[in-house]
């Protein structure tokens, strides 16, 4: 390839790259409109939703359920049944994936509003979410290839479910700190 | 000159009056000096660079260095509008801007160092050094650009619509000119190249015509784009501009309490997901 090549491709990239940045987000912006319309911030950022469904998946799941399933129902009805269980159930990681997401947004928005911030704790928290893409994208093909005991997609939701409420303590205590609502998008 | 080049020209200059026109009626001085000073330069020298053709000819030396001397000029100029662009929201936010500013610095000098040893190796040619210095500083102006704005993006800052405007203005500029000037400098200092070294003998002559040709599609690629870029920025002033006032901050307790807790969380959730993988 030649020098021109290289240049042309990397200047098309950046464009590229450059363009998505500068497309606003409309979810965004309506959840921007939502908290300057003076909406707390523990409304406007939902801290963990779907782990809150986890005792209906858990029924859904169930390997009981499973049994009586291959026991009972015509070969194929089964193995439909036990695909859309799975389907299921990666919805639902993507939504523990979506309450994760809020809370490192929520560690972003304290750390954008703060007068002084630690390079190291920025950037460990940026490692830490990177970590998270990967290993979230591992435990979703495991999940995908029926690999993945459900006792341990419990022990996640858990975790992730004691992660929010500590955050929403967190948040009660932010906003009894500062004089008025946190924005969610900032300067919007 | 031919007369499409002719009417570019008549066109840019009339895009440039009308965008310093908007930069002093919006008083975008108080709030953006440096992307002011480099609308200004831009019309100073395209009309010192057209007395200078009308003056002493288009073909003559002292065109040739004010040229290039003005297409350095205007490039320096519009780096320190990129580096003031990056500081116009972000010095709302003392924390991220403590953080980003080193970043943004680490990237400029990185690339200002590059430019220098790129320009460096280049053969001797004013036009030669001016083309590589020009490329590499838009370069770096891109990169620049995609790291502010994903250092926005990162923390949740929304643009500004007139530092969007300018954004992607100069990066529609910039990506242009990158691809258009590497083409040219490959020319010049290739086959070219003795044009400019040697003495104006029937060769000098015969390699004329090509330089001729290869300036004429670069100036009409170059000033059309550079005529949309300028609807562009006039587009984005065409409304009053507003400062970005500042941020209304948290304690600083609040940060040092809270981003250790959520750092050590998201680590054990990250432990978890290891063991989820675990045989």
């Amino acid at each position: 390839m030649s020098d021109l090549s290289i240049v042309i491709a990397l200047t098309l990239a950046l464009c590229a790259v450059l363009v998505w940045l500068l497309i606003p987000r409309h979810e965004s912006s309506k959840a921007d409109a939502t908290l300057v319309r003076g909406a707390g911030i523990i409304q406007a950022l939902p801290s963990a939703r779907h782990y809150a469904y986890f005792p209906l998946i858990r029924q859904a799941l169930s390997a009981a359920d499973a049994r009586y399933l291959m026991e009972n129902a015509p070969p194929q009805v089964a193995e439909q049944a036990l695909r859309e269980r799975r389907v299921v159930a990666r919805k639902f990681l993507r939504g523990l994936h979506e309450d994760f997401s809020n809370l490192v947004n929520l560690g972003r928005t304290i750390a954008a509003l703060s007068p002084e911030v630690s390079h190291e704790q920025e950037r460990e928290r940026l490692m830490l979410s990177l970590r998270f893409q990967i290993l979230y994208a591992l435990v979703w093909l495991r999940l995908s290839s029926g690999n993945l005991p459900l006792q341990q997609l419990e022990q996640l939701t858990h975790l992730v479910g004691r992660l929010a409420t500590r955050m929403d303590e967190a948040m009660t205590k932010i906003n009894a700190l500062s004089a008025g609502p946190v924005p969610g998008r900032i300067g919007a | 000159m031919n007369h499409l080049e002719a009417f570019l020209d008549v066109g840019i200059l009339m895009f440039q009056i009308m965008l310093c026109g908007f930069l002093y009626t919006r008083k975008v001085q108080r709030v953006l000096p440096l992307f002011t000073a480099y609308g200004t330069t831009m019309l100073v020298t395209t009309v010192l660079v057209l007395t200078v053709y009308e003056a002493a000819g288009s073909r003559s030396r002292f065109a040739y260095f004010t040229y290039w001397i003005f297409i350095l000029l205007i490039a320096a100029v519009r780096s320190l509008a990129v580096a003031e662009l990056c500081r116009y929201k972000l010095r709302s936010y003392p924390g991220i801007w403590g953080l980003g500013w080193r970043v943004l610095a680490g990237l400029s000098i990185l690339f200002v160092v590059h430019a220098a040893i790129d320009t460096w190796g280049q053969p001797n040619a004013l036009a030669i050094y001016s083309l590589t210095l020009d490329v590499d500083l838009d370069m770096a102006s891109v990169a620049i650009l995609v790291a502010l704005l994903l250092f926005h993006n990162y923390y949740r800052l929304s643009l500004e619509p007139l530092q969007r405007t300018i954004a992607a203005g100069i990066c529609f500029i910039c990506a242009v000119d990158i691809v258009s000037d590497t083409i040219v400098r490959n020319y010049y200092a290739g086959p070219l190249f003795s044009f400019f070294t040697e003495q104006r003998t029937s060769h000098w002559y015969s390699q004329l015509a090509s330089l001729d040709r290869i300036n004429h599609i670069w100036d009409v690629v170059h000033l059309s784009c550079f005529m949309a870029t300028l609807g562009i920025w006039c587009y984005g002033l065409r409304k009053p501009v507003v400062a970005p006032g500042r941020a209304e901050l948290l304690p600083a307790e609040v940060y040092r309490e809270l981003s250790p807790a959520i750092n050590l969380r998201l680590s054990t959730f990250n432990d978890k997901l290891v063991e989820l993988l675990k045989p």
